[in-house]
């Protein structure tokens, strides 16, 4: 059918909209190979700007400062930040990563966002670096690859719920030990009027609560890395139970009304108000929460999801904000430099204090009760968040999805078939 | 043509402007769509139509398909009904229906990133007001999980989208509606014509230009809205609000995957061109001169 002329330019803009949302964006210098950054051994004497690019707008003031600690001691070195928010920082930073116009030194999240950059040769490698030293060594695996040091881990994140240590105390209970420990916390809170989860089902809960929840049940450490090689299955018995353990908590009632609705935000207030006794977020939130309700008492607890002698691990732990040399930096010496400064002590101290981040650079003293609560986590037995370790975007959506899905009123079995046959398309690929 | 060749110079910025924003990144992504380009690599492979045959296989893409067909009946029925509705009601130009007209004009001067900020807290079932002033008004029953329900959310968006543009199409409509001759009405009332009557044969007719302007708009639109799914659901729950353009997002920036993206918004295009030249072709069959 023909299409009148007059109205082609209609047609053509409503699908550049589209489109260029795609090659607009993308700026790829397809066909051609990333210029080599140089060996990165020496400083320049000359005065040289240093970009540095990350989404964490929240710590722009404490980041500001140190930056400016960090040019008095190097005076040729001036250091421009640069934040985007996070959604964008995914579609947008990219871009300028790639040309080499922004981001000396940039940050990037483990799992997928890591492996395209990785794959696209962005990362310098930083094995051999003295700063390295610095850093808990157990806690910046998410940075290697193929044995190589492309990126450090600077925040340290315990992915386990929170809870109101003066509401537990006020109804005689205690982080429980086994499943069966943690039904009877939740019933005896629900009896008692209180919320006992408040799960942001619409946003990030199932990404966030799911690694606890799924973190004994798992056959092996890696069983969602099969997942993806198509080793393992999602309708196996542990993605199976951990679906199920999920609709119990939703059928008896222990998530707010109509969880599945209820965004970040409004899940973070019904326990910033008191309301809820847990939050299924992570430490991350502690700073947050204290300061919008200086009274909180909160503590990390992880559901344990099998009997107690069967608990493999007590919680979850996410080293993330890789910091990372872009392999087309112009100067790759400063840019190496300058992370050395980010990973002293004193440096990283003064940034997780400011920020209220815990960090994974060794021996920082934290001075605030919530950064002390979550600091308490690294002696215990934590793996980690299992969702990072699938690195397909595709099937780690999908993985998420059944739990909505099950939340929804869709069976565990039948969530997870589902789930599966997408990621049998994306292994097929 | 027989103009004077310093006019063309005249339409060369509009045309260069065109040509760069609009043709160029059309023929790029048409390329890419044949490579599997990850939108961050220096390199890629040429696959062929690898990535059309995956993106019409995907179990996701094909939701988003009817998703998105789902959403475009439902605001494109609503938002031409209440926007010819408003026209009708607020057609004359008196200080009050100005006034009004004003006021539901006002939600298109809202980006639609704020409109769906504003719209997710009034739809959140705990602390929403929504569902706060439901309570109150003693209808509990009726206050829902909005964007938390699969069966919901779409259309629980799909008002949020008639909502905002509502207005904007109203004035179209006003447009249309000023334009019709005031004695073809008195010959209608002459005539011994109801009010049906005349809506039917006078107005609906002489509006048909109006309304080709709203449906062809409308449809473009909701096929298009992305911001308000994205701020809203993002997709959810469970891919139950999963539309095109949301798809295509997700698999450039979540999945890297920028070649099946490209390949997505290709077929997006194909779409979308078939279904307006349908429409136009089938409102100029209705049009009526006198």
């Amino acid at each position: 059918m023909p299409i009148q002329p007059k109205f082609t330019p209609v047609l053509l803009a409503a699908a550049v909209l589209s489109v260029s949302l795609l090659a607009g964006c993308g700026g790829g210098t397809a066909g051609q190979t990333a210029p080599s950054a140089g060996d990165g051994k020496q400083a320049a004497s000359a005065p040289v700007t240093l970009s540095f690019l990350h989404w964490r707008g929240e710590d722009v003031k404490s980041l500001n400062g140190l930056i400016e600690k960090f040019q008095q001691e190097n005076p040729n070195i001036r250091v421009e930040m640069q934040t985007m928010p996070s959604d964008q920082y995914q579609s947008g930073a990219q871009a300028k990563l790639t040309d080499g116009s922004s981001g000396d030194v940039f940050a990037s999240s483990p799992g997928a966002q890591f492996e395209a950059l990785a794959k696209a040769g962005l990362f310098t490698d930083l094995t051999g670096e003295s700063f390295l030293s610095n850093f808990n060594e157990s806690l910046i695996g998410p940075g290697k690859k193929d044995g190589k040091q492309l990126a450090v881990p600077f925040q340290l994140v315990y992915n386990d719920p929170i809870y109101n240590v003066k509401l537990f105390e006020k109804y005689g209970l205690t982080p429980p030990k086994d499943w069966e420990g943690f039904l009877a916390l939740c019933a005896k809170l629900k009896e008692a009027g209180v919320i006992p989860i408040a799960f942001a089902g619409a946003d990030i809960g199932p990404g966030q609560f799911m690694n606890t929840m799924v973190m004994n049940n798992l056959p092996s450490d890696d069983a969602f890395v099969q997942v993806g090689e198509g080793k393992a299955k999602l309708t196996d018995e542990w993605w199976v139970k951990t679906l199920s353990q999920f609709k119990e908590l939703n059928d008896k009632g222990y998530f707010q009304p109509n969880a599945l609705g209820t965004k970040d935000a409004a899940a973070g207030a019904l326990f910033i108000q008191e309301k809820a006794a847990m939050l299924a977020s992570g430490s991350y939130q502690l700073a947050q929460n204290k300061k919008q309700n200086p009274n909180l008492e909160q503590k990390l607890l992880a559901p344990i999801t099998v009997a107690a002698d069967k608990a493999k691990y007590e919680g979850v732990h996410t080293s993330t904000f890789l910091l990372a040399v872009n392999s087309k930096s112009k100067h790759p010496a400063e840019a190496k430099k300058f992370i050395e400064f980010l990973s002293r002590k004193e440096t990283a101290g003064t940034y997780a204090n400011e920020t209220g981040q815990n960090v994974t650079v060794k021996e920082v003293q934290y001075t605030s009760k919530e950064l002390l609560a979550a600091g308490e986590w690294s002696s215990k037995k934590t793996i980690f968040q299992p969702r990072f370790t699938i690195t397909n975007g595709e099937i780690q959506k999908a993985v998420t999805g059944s739990i909505q899905a099950v939340l929804g009123g869709k069976s565990p079995e039948d969530a997870a078939k589902e789930a599966q046959a997408i990621v049998d398309q994306q292994i097929k690929k | 043509m027989r103009r004077s060749p310093v006019l063309w110079l005249f339409l060369l910025p509009g045309t260069l402007l065109y040509l760069v924003l609009f043709i160029y990144p059309t023929l790029s992504g048409m390329f890419y769509s044949f490579t599997d380009w990850d939108g961050v690599s220096p390199s890629y492979r040429m696959v062929g139509a690898a990535n059309y045959k995956e993106t019409l296989e995907s179990i996701v893409f094909r939701k988003a398909f009817i998703n998105n067909v789902k959403f475009m009946l439902v605001v494109v029925l609503f938002q031409t009904l209440l926007s010819l509705g408003l026209a009708m009601l607020l057609a004359r130009n008196s200080r009050i229906h100005v006034l009004l007209r004003a006021l539901y004009f006002f939600p298109t001067v809202l980006s639609s990133v704020s409109v769906g900020l504003i719209w997710s807290f009034v739809y959140d079932p705990s602390i929403g007001l929504l569902n706060l002033s439901l309570q109150k008004a003693g209808l509990e029953s009726l206050a829902l999980s909005w964007t938390g329900d699969a069966g919901l959310a779409l259309y629980s968006i799909a008002a949020v989208q008639v909502w905002a543009h509502a207005g904007q199409m109203m004035i179209v409509f006003i447009a249309g509606l000023h334009s019709i001759p005031a004695e073809l009405y008195e010959a209608a009332r002459i005539d011994g014509g109801g009010r049906w009557q005349i809506f039917r044969k006078v107005t609906w007719p002489l509006l048909a230009p109006s309304a080709t302007i709203v449906l062809a708009y409308t449809t473009i639109q909701s096929f298009k809205a992305f911001d308000l799914i994205f701020t809203m659901t993002d997709g959810g729950p469970n891919y139950a609000t999963e539309i095109l353009t949301t798809y295509i997002y997700h698999q450039a920036f979540g999945s890297y995957k920028f070649g099946s993206a490209a390949a997505g918004s290709m077929l997006f295009l194909i779409l979308l061109s078939v279904l307006t030249a349908l429409q136009f072709r089938a409102l100029r069959a209705d049009r009526v001169s006198y």
